[in-house]
Formats: structure tokens, sequence, C-alpha cells
């Protein structure tokens, strides 16, 4: 290799180097939209508690064995108050330990979360996007399938599904996967719609760039600032949802999941016994909570008429 | 002014023939067509290797789908644009594979907003360096270096590389959207309005800048404006576009000269020059542009003409137009049937609305050539019966010095009133 072409590559890799801190420059100029807002950084911090305690739970908590995602039974300490040693936070009826529930509770409520939003950004973006781009009948059918979901009520539609599926955690994710996938089609066909107008398009193909590449590089990273924000919202909606299902049963009885373990201590709160559905109930509250707060700083943060400006 | 070349023959890039764009106009739920905007209906001209034509007209007369059609950004719905390749002339529509490359690389595009025609979230580099990469013709410091000798040359430079288009003033996001054009070194580039969204001295820059890089580069433009200051000190030729039809073509200095059609007259008066007074209030010409899914029989000036005479195409729509202001009138109209666009039988719903209509078609409240155009007037009660000369649509012809015009007016009679 010549001395000149080594040269080249080098100021070609600095060029990149330069491309990559300005991009991340603008980024972080999100970032910084975000925390001066001070509910969106509140949302943050609780995201990043939820995060440190799913991540770490076999560290703050032994797993139980054979399967840490269901509840370790304690049967000599059952219906204890929080406060008793070993069990801060008090234990449920049949002697689970509600910190337990609480920290690997995060775990199942952060694969529930992923898992849907996952499959559903993707799904949805993929259909949404051929519609707006294809047109014609394809979009009209893809379109009117959207609708007939869209006029269904999410919690009813997914509890049916749910209830035909049979009583598992994982059809439960299942059933919002199906539901909730509509939204992001929707999103992101009029997102494609839009864009597919702008100069910048055409300017594309004057250039003579490819169908694919004008999808990857002019309509796709414009059109992610709404689904992204809809993502957000949904990773505190699903849990909720989730939650909610759960708790009228058609979930597993005795995972640890906050649902579940809302549902399993709503009857001795009349006894009062309350730290059994308490303490998940918050959990359910604050994490739907957090990602609310932190989607709505986000939509402000990425509004294209201050975004970098 | 500009100095005209004599074109060879042999130096045509692009022609345009015939060229038609409709736009379907749907309505109801089940979206049936039910007319067409008829955007561009039947242009043709010519493209010369290094020269300017200016495409002017006023808003909605088609300018911008004209462009379109021509940059291959739309088809036509009629007619078809030509592009000069090995020695032939081809159909841009029809053309496949490596010619269509070729013709790609050779048409660009300059669009009106600086800040619509970049993508936002791009970086000047991959802007400009953009067009590069589709044809891998450069890549890492090859590219930056590119890059670096487009931006040079229409006045930015390396310090800009790296900054998104927000971060530029319009004029500068002008000449980002020219280096892209250039960096293909294509034949021609469309330019859509490229300075009407500028400040009058940040326009005056990119005028120089574009003129120069014609020099340099033997380029031809299609420039297309509103502003016929603007295309005085650009063009060589002008194409004057009304209603989707071409008005006038000539060279620039001989139209300014001596115009020979009353449209680009009243243009040439309605604007400011370039060198006049900034914020002086532009006059804009009179009356209302008819809507082009309509256009007017025979002359489509005739509604606005000054000049019109009997054999420009009078017809039903002008006096149903007249009577929407004649009150006492219009609101005793109860039908129009139409036997054609000349002739119909206007109904009243009393003897005297009729009566009024049958006295002002033949007295000074009308014009005098719309009444020396009516072959039949007839009142019958409470119905009017019109009938005007049925006249075909006034064509684009050749005049006497060899320019083009499409009015029934000879140069000498456009002039005589210009004088008085
Ligand atoms: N995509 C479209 N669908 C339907 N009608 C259209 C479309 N694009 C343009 N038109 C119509 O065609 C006519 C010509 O429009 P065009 O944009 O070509 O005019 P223009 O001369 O460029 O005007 P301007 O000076 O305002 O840019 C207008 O009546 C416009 O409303
Ligand atoms: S043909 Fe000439 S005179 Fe007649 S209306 Fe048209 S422009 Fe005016
Ligand atoms: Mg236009």
């Amino acid at each position: 290799m010549t001395d000149v072409q080594q040269s080249r590559i080098a100021a070609g890799a600095m060029t990149a180097d330069t491309a990559f801190r300005v991009r991340m420059r603008r980024l972080f100029g999100v970032l910084q939209g975000m925390a001066s807002n001070p509910a969106t950084v509140i949302g943050l911090v609780i995201i990043a508690l939820m995060l440190v305690m799913a991540i770490f739970a076999p560290w703050l908590l032994e797993p139980n064995s054979p399967d840490p995602y269901q509840m370790p039974r304690d049967w000599g300490a059952v219906r204890k108050p929080p406060g008793t040693p070993g069990h801060p936070l008090g234990t449920t009826n049949e002697g689970g330990d509600v910190l337990y529930g609480v920290i690997w509770g995060s775990r199942t409520s952060l694969q529930l979360s992923l898992m849907v939003v996952g499959s559903t950004m993707i799904v949805g973006t993929i259909v949404g996007s051929i519609a707006g781009l294809v047109g014609g009948w394809v979009d009209e059918v893809l379109m009117r399938l959207v609708d007939v979901f869209l006029s269904i009520p999410e919690l009813i539609f997914a509890l049916a599904i749910a209830a035909v599926l049979g009583p598992s955690f994982g059809n439960i994710i299942l059933a919002l996967a199906v539901v909730l996938w509509v939204k992001y089609a929707r999103i992101m066909r009029a997102q494609v719609l839009q864009i597919k107008q702008h100069d910048f398009v055409d300017a594309a193909r004057v250039i003579g760039d490819s169908k694919l590449n004008i999808y990857l590089r002019d309509i796709l990273p414009n059109a992610v600032t709404p689904v992204t924000v809809q993502a957000t919202l949904d990773m505190g909606n699903v849990v909720l949802i989730g939650a909610t299902l759960s708790f009228i049963g058609l979930s597993e009885a005795g995972i640890a999941e906050w649902g579940v373990l809302v549902s399993e201590g709503q009857a001795g709160i009349a006894s009062g016994r309350w730290w059994a559905s308490t303490f998940p109930g918050l959990m359910i509250f604050l994490w739907a909570l957090a990602f609310n707060l932190v989607g709505d700083g986000l939509r402000d943060a990425l509004d294209p008429r201050t975004e970098g400006r | 002014m500009r100095a005209a070349v004599a074109p060879q023959a042999d130096d045509l890039i692009l022609s345009v023939r015939e060229v038609k764009k409709h736009y379907p106009i749907r309505e109801g739920a089940l979206q049936r067509v039910v007319g067409h905007v008829r955007a561009v209906d039947g242009v043709s001209f010519d493209i010369r290797r290094g020269e300017t034509v200016g495409l002017v007209g006023e808003s909605g007369c088609g300018k911008t789908t004209l462009g379109r059609v021509i940059a291959a950004l739309a088809d036509p719905t009629d007619g078809g644009v030509h592009y000069s390749m090995d020695g032939e002339m081809r159909r841009i529509d029809r053309l496949e594979g490596k010619a269509a490359q070729t013709f790609r690389r050779n048409c660009q595009m300059v669009f009106q907003d600086s800040f619509a025609s970049l993508n936002p979230r791009h970086l000047v580099i991959d802007l400009v360096g953009r067009p590069l990469k589709v044809y891998n013709e450069a890549a890492s410091a090859d590219l930056v270096e590119r890059v670096v000798e487009l931006l040079e040359q229409v006045g930015l430079g390396r310090q800009h590389l790296f900054r998104y288009p927000h971060q530029f003033s319009g004029g500068q996001r002008q000449r980002i959207s020219i280096a892209r054009a250039l960096a293909l070194n294509p034949e021609i580039i469309v330019l859509d309005e490229p300075t009407s969204a500028l400040d009058v001295s940040v326009q005056a820059q990119i005028l120089n800048l574009l003129n120069d890089l014609q020099k340099e580069r033997n380029l031809a433009y299609l420039f297309v404006t509103h502003d016929l200051s603007v295309v005085r000190h650009m063009a060589d030729r002008l194409v004057v576009m009304y209603l989707g039809k071409v008005a006038e073509a000539g060279e620039t200095q001989a139209i300014f000269d001596s115009p020979h059609h009353p449209y680009t007259r009243e243009l040439m008066a309605a604007k400011p020059d370039l060198e006049a007074e900034a914020n002086v209030e532009i006059r804009g010409l009179e009356g209302t542009v008819p809507d082009p899914a309509r256009p007017p029989q025979g002359c489509r000036f005739h509604t606005r003409c000054e000049l019109a005479t009997s054999a420009c195409g009078w017809e039903i729509d002008d006096i149903v137009r007249w009577l929407e202001d004649a009150p006492g009138m219009f609101e005793h109209l109860v039908g129009v049937e139409r036997t054609s666009e000349f002739a119909a039988e206007l109904a009243f719903d009393n003897e005297e609305a009729a009566g009024l209509l049958s006295m002002a078609v033949r007295s000074e409240q009308v014009p005098e050539a719309m009444r020396a155009a009516m072959r039949r007037l007839n009142l019958d009660g409470t119905k009017v019966e019109i009938e005007f000369e049925d006249v075909g649509e006034v064509e684009l012809t050749v005049r006497d010095d060899g320019r083009m015009a499409a009015c029934v007016l000879t140069p000498e009679e456009v002039a005589s009133w210009k004088n008085s």
C-alpha cells in the first residue's frame, strides 16, 4: 500500500469520525431538550431505577429455583406484614416474598413490554410503509383491516384474544401484539404519505437513487419521530393492559408478575393485608407513569419545529 | 442583456414535443374522475447546449408541472420529451437501463424551496456527496475532496461539510442544492424558481453564480420563474406560458423589445425591474386566471385581454361570468342549456331579467368584441338564446420575424396598441 493510499484511508476514517461526532451532538441536543423538562427527568430516573432493578435482580435477590419467574413459597411465613425480618415488604397468602415479586416483576414487565412493543413496531412499520409506498388497492385493503382493528377498544380486544387462547403469560404477550401493531401501521402510513411529497424525495429521484435507498435514507429516518414517541408511550401502556389482563386471571397463577400479585393480594385488603397488592400496584403505576412522562418529553424534544434550531 | 448565440442543430439537448400533463379531479366517496386539470396542455420547445431557456408565466400556469415532466419526475399524459443521445432523439419516458441512467445523470433539477429540497437529517457531505455515491464515483477521502471541490465552486467550503441544512441561510442552502446538481456534471439543469424565495441582494448573487457556472461548464438551463425581470438577465430565449399553453416564444431581447402577445406585454408592464427599488408594490395582472380544468375557448387569454377581437373565442362561459357580477339578473337565472360551448339558452324566472340581459349584451356594458362575436341573440319571454361564432383554438404560429406567438393579431397590431 502506498503512502498516498494510506493517508487517504486515514482521511476517510477521520471524515467518518467527524460526521459521527456531529450526529452525536445532535442526539445530545435532543437529550438536552429532554433534560430541561423536570417531568421528563423524573420519568427517566424512574425508568433507570426499574432497569437497574430488572438487570440486577439475580444479585439483589437469590433467584427462586427451578424457575426464578415463579414466586418463592415460604409456608412458614404466610401473611407477614412489611418489616418482617427477611421479608421487608411482607409476604402473600402463600408465603411469597412481596419484595421478590416487586423486583423480579420488573423483569417480567420488561420482557412483556419489549416483546410487544418490539414486534408491533416492526410489523406496524412494515405494513404502514407498504400501504403508503405502494398505494392503490394494497393500501385500501391494509387500511380497511387497520380500521377494523382500531374500531375495537384495545383492552376488550386483547381480553377477547387472551381469553380465547387460554390463560398464560405468553398468550398475553401474543394478544397485545395482535392488538397493538395497527397503531404503528397507521402512524407510519401517514408519515410515508406526507414525507413522500417532500421535495427532498424528488431531489433523490433526480439524482437517480434507488427506491429502496430513498425509503431507507429519506423516508424512514424522517418518520421515526412519531413512531419512537408511540413506542415509548406503549412501553408503559402495555404493562398497564398486561396487568389488567393478569388481574382478571388471564395470566398464570403464582408467577412474579405485578398484575398477578395485585390480583392475588386483593382479597386480603379487606382484612387489612394491604401490602400484597399495594407494592406491586405502585410498581405498575410508576412504570406506566414514567414511560408516559418520557414519551411526552420525547415528543416535545423531537418536535421538528424546535429540533436543532 | 446576453448576446444570443446562433444554435447549431447538433447542439440540441432536449426537445419538448406537444407535452400534456392532465391531473384527474376526483370527487365523492367513490373518487370518480369528474374532470381534469389541464396543467400543461400541449407545449413544444427545444433546449440547446449551453443556453438558458426562460419559462415564464403567472402562478398556476403549469411551469413547475412542465419542469417536472422534463426532469422525468412525472410522466406526460400525452406527447413527450426527447433527449439527444448518440445523435438520436429518444423519448425519456421510454429509456431503460444504461440509457435511462445517462439521461438521469445529465438532467438535474434545483427546487424553489431550498429547505424542503434538502433532507433535514443529512449533513452537507451526505447531501452533495450522494449523487457521487449513487454512481460509485467516489468513496471515503475521494468523496470528501470531490464534495469540497463542488462546495468551493458554489462559494462554500470545507468548513461547511459537517453542517445540517438548517444551519445555513436560504441563499447558502440554494448553493448546496446547486452543488448537488453539479456533482454529476450534467448537461442541463431545470431551475424551478431558484431565487424567488430569496432576498433581492442574495437573488443577484445566486443568479451571478449560475451565470458563471454556465460559462465554465457549458451548461444549459431551463429557468422557471414568474418574474420576467429575473429571466431578462438570465435567458437567451423565453417561453411564455399561459394556462398550460405557450403564448409566445422567442429570443429574450426581441421579446422585451416588442412583445408579440398581449399577455407578454401585460406581464412586462406588471413587473418592476430588478434594479428598481425593493419593496415596491408589485402590480399583478388584472382579472382572475380561469380554471385550468375548463380553459376558455379560442384564445385562453381572451377573458382578460384588452385587445381581444371578435375572433378570440367568446363563449357562453363569458356571459355567465359576466352575469355573476350583474345584480338584478344573476339571482333570477334558473338554467343554462348549452348546445355547445358557443351556444346556449339562458332561462330566467321572470321576463324582466331576461329582457335586461338581452339589452345589456347589446350595449356598452359588455366588451365590444364580445358583441361583435355574437351571431344570434333572441329574446323569447323568460328565455334568452345566445350564439357566438364557433372559433377553434388560437394556435402558436410563426410570425414574419421568425418568432412564435399564439394571437390572432399581427405583431404590428399588438405594438400599435402598446404605443397608444
Ligand atoms: N399533483 C397535482 N394534482 C392536481 N393538480 C395539480 C397538481 N400539481 C399541480 N396541479 C395544478 O396544475 C396547475 C399548474 O400547477 P403548477 O404548479 O405547474 O403551476 P406553476 O406555474 O408552477 O405555478 P407557481 O408559480 O405557483 O409555482 C395548477 O392549477 C395546479 O393547481
Ligand atoms: S388572440 Fe390575441 S387579441 Fe385575441 S384574446 Fe388572445 S391575446 Fe388577445
Ligand atoms: Mg411552480
